[in-house]
């Protein structure tokens, strides 16, 4: 493979997001291009590792720099975007721990060239979409290619964990042009961008449980029904969510949720790429709501003339 | 007069220790209460003459504090000075109150195996939020301090992990995430989930999954959940699956642990 244009940028797109994802993944891409990049997958991509391989030692950093050499190799990007701040989380962790910590990155070389894989130098970083659309193109060109502001929709934007957090891997508030760790606002931009309501709810950074999301359920349902059900109590028609692991705790087991909590928690969820894909004329089956189990179609139709 | 006020009255005498503030820290027996006490003739009963006794740690190894930091996770150790700003941030704290921290971190420091034992039932319970380790002010990464935690459970409590029912669950749901990540180089979403599903007995739950919008039952109707089988493994995995596998039999410290 040939390296990007101009206007292509490197894109680890993740297990979830090419599987039960999809939505994610494929709004993405269309708000992406729209807005004047087009992002390219890396071939041969690995599993990031997810989060359940940190104690793997050099381990945990060879999964997700395998993946920034291929970019650089095949592509001839530094950068690598991706969607899911699950993953997001594991490349910058291993980024900042191959940058800070000569023999763990040497071990991780040493691995590499078992594999017969190139070696990694440390340069170029992980962006979050998020991030990466905010500060390449921004809320204005948002604005420009919005042909049906979201009017009257009350969104509350769920940022979760690991895209603000911890600063010492995301950079947050420490590197000009990120966002705030602690009150992150690029999502607000983009989505007032799109004419959509704000709404205030107060956890907007708080954890959805989504690590253990499997095998312990009850701490996951007890979690997210807090944020489900404040963001309902403050008006909200929607929460919008930038990672599939929120998706899975808020979203897919959402109707185990209301079993056990009630209908103060029934509250449709659905991706920040979609609301956008919706905005800049995409229509609701390209934008794919109907893969979100909160069916936040019925919302969309019921609530004005967006579908 | 106290005495034959105590003989009269039926008022209720609080359970021993009741109001020491995190009385989940401290062991029973170290707890000293009298129910009824006169003291100079001063009724001193129940919670008035409570005391802990002073606490001596002396069974603690400090080679633990090495192994610990030759890991990649805990290899911030040494940082921690004790302010307690992870368990006051914690999001698993305010829901499991014996879920702390600050004081799992404490006992790695001194390697008091015999008092982390005591928590192994919820030392797995981190949800990986990250805001202990945003907040902490000397960057010793608490978030990843637990899971070095888990790496001194497995080493030394194999035996409690098999006895507890969660812990076996939360061990075997990890093993398959390790199968697939390592063997597979790519993680089949629905695969675990059903797997996980079947290792917790919850079968029945997922084959009466008739409901219309049952998330499995939408998954298979819409083919998202057998799209992984399109997604394969990366080209040549099988040489990244042997340097990792060989990486990790020679590295010599905790992370050694748990190979399957």
């Amino acid at each position: 493979m040939g390296n990007l244009k101009e206007n292509q940028a490197a894109y680890y797109p993740g297990c979830a997001l090419l599987t039960i994802d999809r939505a994610y993944n494929n709004s993405s891409k269309l708000v992406s291009k729209k807005m004047g990049i087009e992002l390219v997958d890396i071939p041969d991509y690995n599993c990031c590792g997810i989060g359940e391989m940190k104690s793997k030692g050099a381990v945990s950093l060879y999964l997700p720099l395998r993946n920034m050499v291929i970019a650089k190799s095949e592509l001839g990007s530094k950068d690598l975007v991706m969607a899911c701040s699950v993953c997001y989380h594991e490349f910058t962790r291993s980024i900042e721990r191959a940058k800070e910590d000569k023999k763990l990155l040497d071990e991780v070389n040493y691995i590499l060239k078992e594999a017969d894989e190139e070696e990694y130098v440390p340069e170029g970083d992980a962006r979050h979409i998020l991030e990466f659309l905010y500060n390449e193109k921004g809320p204005d060109e948002a604005k420009k290619n919005t042909v049906k502001p979201l009017k009257g929709l009350k969104v509350a934007p769920y940022y979760g964990c690991l895209y603000s957090r911890p600063s010492m891997y995301t950079f947050t508030d420490k590197k000009p042009g990120m966002d705030n760790s602690e009150r992150p606002r690029f999502m607000h931009e983009f989505l007032e961008s799109i004419g959509a309501d704000v709404v205030q709810y107060g956890n907007e950074v708080q954890c959805c449980g989504g690590r253990n999301v499997v095998q312990d359920e009850e701490t996951s349902f007890a979690l997210c029904s807090q944020t489900l059900s404040k963001a309902k109590k403050a008006g909200a028609d929607v929460l919008v969510v930038i990672c599939p692991k929120c998706a899975g705790a808020l979203d897919v087991n959402q109707p185990k949720i209301v079993e056990k909590f009630g209908k103060d928690s029934e509250l449709p969820v659905v991706y920040l790429t979609q609301l956008m894909a919706l905005a800049f004329g995409f229509s609701e089956k390209e934008a794919q709501f109907s893969d979100m189990i909160s069916n936040p179609l019925e919302l969309l139709k019921q609530k004005g003339n967006f579908i | 007069m106290a005495e034959e006020h105590n003989k009269n009255s039926e008022r209720p005498v609080a359970e021993k220790g009741e109001h020491i503030i995190a009385r989940h820290l401290v062991d029973d027996d170290a707890i000293k209460e009298e129910k009824n006490l006169v003291i100079d003739g001063v009724d001193v009963s129940g919670r008035w003459n409570t005391f802990i006794v002073t606490r001596v740690d002396s069974e603690f190894d400090r080679s633990f504090f090495d192994e610990i930091q030759k890991t990649v996770v805990g290899s911030r150790i040494n940082r921690c000075w004790q302010c307690g700003m992870c368990t006051a941030s914690c999001t698993v704290t305010p829901l499991y109150r014996r879920f702390n921290p600050r004081a799992f971190i404490y006992m790695m420091q001194l390697g008091n195996l015999k008092q982390l034992k005591k928590y192994i039932d919820v030392a797995w319970r981190c949800v990986g939020c990250y805001k202990c380790s945003q907040r902490c002010p000397k960057q010793v990464n608490p978030a990843e301090m637990m899971e070095a935690l888990a790496l001194l459970i497995k080493r030394y409590f194999p035996e409690e992990i098999k006895s507890k029912h969660q812990l076996k669950i939360d061990e075997e749901v990890k093993a398959i995430y390790e199968g697939m990540i390592l063997g597979h180089g790519r993680l089949d979403l629905a695969n675990l989930h059903t797997s996980a599903m079947r290792k917790m007995g919850k079968t029945t739950e997922l084959l009466s999954d008739k409901d219309e919008r049952g998330a499995i039952f939408k998954m298979m109707k819409d083919g998202r959940a057998l799209s992984v089988l399109r997604l394969g493994k990366p080209h040549k995995w099988h040489k990244s699956k042997d340097a990792i596998d060989n990486y990790l039999k020679h590295t010599g410290t905790l992370e050694q642990e748990g190979m399957i």
